[in-house]
């Protein structure tokens, strides 16, 4: 109860404290010899608020205070500590308290660490962030207050939905803000360079640090999603170009394309207006994720509850910011005509610009594929589903030519470039063609797509093996992560090509046995937790090459709510994972039962890590 | 170097020696495509559910009939409308769906080969 009360009121002094930082920022901006300490002090004290109010709201989850509608919306008694923490985040209000929290302590952060910028700037970007945070404390407040109470008090909560009781629901949502709020940083910053017409290559340098960070955020927070996707059943699979898959795709891809653009504009000033539109879109498109996630038009687990007035107030809001955006773009950006923008066709910056066309073509088809099927609905209300095959059509052709061209790219040099040891790169293309037309053949997987593709993975994977070995080549960051790709790219082929699956009935003490595999179902189980019981089944997997496992999959009745989920059990190793799911069979003692033996899986995670670690080097590098 | 190198293709052509290549892969191909309607957002294929399971036996019960991988794409859209299919196919309704990302192609690959011929 009383911490409902402070909860609540600390957010509304953490929003008096962004008027108020916005009337410095006004007074400030006036007069400008130092930064006035008032603007720190008051930054910090916002931040204290929103971080006071988020405590409160994780001790209301912890002591399980039903008078707080969000508590009983989302808790039970009987849950453990663990998932009461972690749900404090799992469910819209508490989720938009998390991300209110990282909009200030990102401002702060920025405030404290930007040095050797001009005063004005830092006022300015300052004043973009509290018109985003202010925009969020009133809908936090309006149409989604953590803090409502619910009277008379309910004995019970309603507990939390147990596809979200899980450890990643602790860490997923956390690591994705910090990417999607990061990008918020980005945008702030690039408005108020524009409107000082301080785009530059010094402002490069300083932005590309909170390029970076927003960068490997955003991309550890999709990883870990897609692992939990991975081996929570009923989402799909690591990737299924599911509507809320692709929302944090699409930052993802503006967000790469920026990070190559700042590249170039660290060194020469080019390429300016098209830096700052990405930085712009960058933040949009995250706003448009969680727009379209929570308005209820996607329907996903992680649309928490339908309600067209939140979805009208972010439309309005994301409006208002894309046209103050549009505006200083138009009126404040001078495209600096008379600089040197002359470079040859073959060279670091073309194969940048490559780049970017590349990148912009898959984030249009990404965001096409995602709301076509929206509107198409509600112009002629047909109904259609945009799909897997959708995406591999359009993306993978495209991918052959954009893996070449991140192979050759970064070997270029600045301005102009002539290709060195071409006999090494093309024996490297012709071992690569000829492999992938072995593993293709072989296995009379018929399609010449899939050889070409795999080739010019295997291409890229090559050089840049080779490139981790030669002295000359400096750039580690940059081939880390290109390396990484080529990897990711490699196994989610071949784990694509050489999955297998073996689907059967059992019942207790009977075997299955082909000529490869054989599954003994041993017995079964029954456990009682707090908050479920579960029947667990005991396997017995032999193969062909003399591995055997022990695999125990479960079926889990939760008491709150009353929901059966069925947990995979997964055998991870370097090579191949063996995953086996068990099923209740209507009114039979048998089970249904699917082993599957999928490739690489463990390539697929390794190779997003690498290519997050890219980014960290180049963020730890000092600039050469 | 070269040696490593080659130790890297070897290595790479014994895994991919092990690995067996996917068996009743058209009925796998089919059901990928088929929205499981009782799921959020899943394939029949990845599904477990007993809607799931039995348009896996109604497809292969089909492609015994003899149906082609087009005939029984048709027969479920009939009955289900497009809404069950992943890939959405070109039709009237599609048209901007499939040709606007290569139009954008197209339009990005036009601004960089005049930024080029402006130059000169």
């Amino acid at each position: 109860m009383i911490y409902s009360v402070v909860g609540h009121y600390s957010l509304i002094l953490g929003l008096c404290a962004g008027l108020i930082l916005i009337f410095f920022s006004i007074q400030n901006f006036k007069n400008t010899n130092q930064l006035d300490t008032k603007i720190l002090s008051f930054s910090f004290l916002q931040l204290f608020f929103v971080l006071i109010s988020f405590l409160s709201l994780i001790i209301s989850f912890v002591i399980s205070d039903f008078s707080n509608e969000t508590v009983f919306n989302n808790s039970h008694t009987t849950k453990p500590l663990f998932y009461k923490i972690s749900g404090t985040w799992g469910n819209h209000e508490g989720s938009l308290l998390l991300w209110l929290l990282v909009l200030t302590l990102f401002i702060f952060i920025f405030l404290l660490r930007t040095k050797n910028q001009p005063i004005k700037y830092k006022i300015l970007t300052l004043g973009f962030q509290q018109v985003i945070i202010i925009g969020f404390f009133l809908f936090l407040i309006q149409t989604s207050n953590p803090f409502n109470y619910v009277f008379p008090v309910p004995e019970e909560g309603l507990g939390l939905n147990p596809i979200l009781q899980d450890p990643a629901l602790a860490i997923h949502p956390p690591i994705l803000y910090l990417g999607y709020v990061g990008s918020s940083i980005i945008f702030s910053s690039a408005l108020a360079a524009t409107t000082l017409k301080m785009i530059s290559t010094s402002w490069a340098v300083h932005i590309k640090k909170w390029v970076l960070i927003s960068w490997i955020f955003l991309t550890l927070g999709i990883l870990l999603g897609s692992i939990w996707a991975y081996y929570e059943l009923g989402w799909g699979g690591f990737w299924f170009w599911d509507p809320v898959e692709n929302v944090s795709l699409m930052p993802w891809l503006a967000l790469t394309t920026l990070l190559h653009c700042i590249l170039v504009l660290e060194r020469k000033e080019i390429l300016t207006s098209w830096v700052i539109i990405l930085s712009i879109a960058t933040f949009t498109l995250s706003m448009c994720g969680t727009f379209l996630v929570r308005s209820g038009i996607l329907n996903s687990v992680h649309t928490f509850a339908n309600d067209p007035e939140r979805g009208l107030f972010i439309l309005i809001f994301l409006f208002a910011l894309i046209f103050l955006s549009l505006f200083i773009f138009f009126f404040f950006h001078q495209n600096s005509k008379d600089n040197s923008s002359n470079f040859f066709w073959l060279s670091k910056e073309t194969s940048i610009l490559v780049n970017n066309w590349f990148m912009m073509y898959f984030l249009s088809v990404v965001l096409i594929g995602t709301v076509y099927p929206i509107f198409l609905d509600v112009i002629s209300s047909q109904k259609i589903s945009v799909g897997p095959p959708f995406y591999h059509k359009l993306i993978a052709p495209f991918l052959i030519p954009f893996l070449f061209a991140m192979a050759i790219g970064p070997r270029l040099k600045w301005i102009r470039s002539d290709f060195k040891d071409k006999i090494y790169l093309i024996s490297l293309l012709i071992i690569s063609i000829s492999i992938s037309f072995f593993i293709v053949k072989n296995f009379n997987t018929n399609i010449l797509i899939n050889t070409i593709l795999i080739s010019s993975a295997l291409y890229l994977f090559f050089i840049t093996l080779r490139d981790f070995f030669n002295k000359k080549y400096k750039n580690f960051a940059q081939n880390t992560a290109h390396f990484g790709f080529s990897l990711l790219i490699l196994s989610i082929l071949f784990n694509n090509l050489f999955s297998s699956e073996i689907i059967t009935n059992l019942k207790v003490g009977e075997t299955y046995d082909n000529s490869k595999t054989k599954i003994v179902f041993e017995s079964i189980n029954q456990k009682k937790e707090k908050n479920y019981k579960s029947i667990i089944a005991n396997f017995y997997i032999s193969n062909s090459e003399g591995i055997n496992n022990n695999l125990s999959p479960e079926l889990r009745i939760y008491n709150q709510p009353n929901i059966t989920t069925s947990e995979a059990d997964i055998k991870t190793t370097l090579m191949k994972d063996k995953f086996i799911v068990i099923n209740l069979v209507q009114n039979q003692d048998y089970f249904n039962v699917r082993y599957q033996v999928k490739p690489f899986m463990m390539w697929i995670w390794l190779s997003v890590v690498m290519i997050s670690l890219g980014g960290l080097v180049s963020f730890l590098q000092k600039r050469i | 170097m070269r040696i490593f190198t080659k130790s890297i293709i070897i290595f790479l052509l014994l895994t991919i020696n092990n690995l067996n290549a996917n068996e009743n892969s058209e009925r796998n191909e089919i059901t990928k495509n088929l929205r499981c309607l009782i799921c959020q957002g899943q394939s029949v294929y990845d599904s477990d559910s007993d809607f799931a399971n039995s348009m896996k036996i109604l497809v292969d019960k089909k492609l015994d009939d003899g149906l082609s991988k087009k005939e029984i794409y048709i027969y479920f859209k009939e009955k289900y409308g497009d809404w069950i299919l992943y890939d959405p196919g070109i039709n009237k309704n599609t048209y901007l769906l499939w040709l606007l990302p290569i139009l954008i192609f197209l339009f990005g690959g036009a601004i960089i080969v005049k930024s080029f011929i402006l130059k000169k």
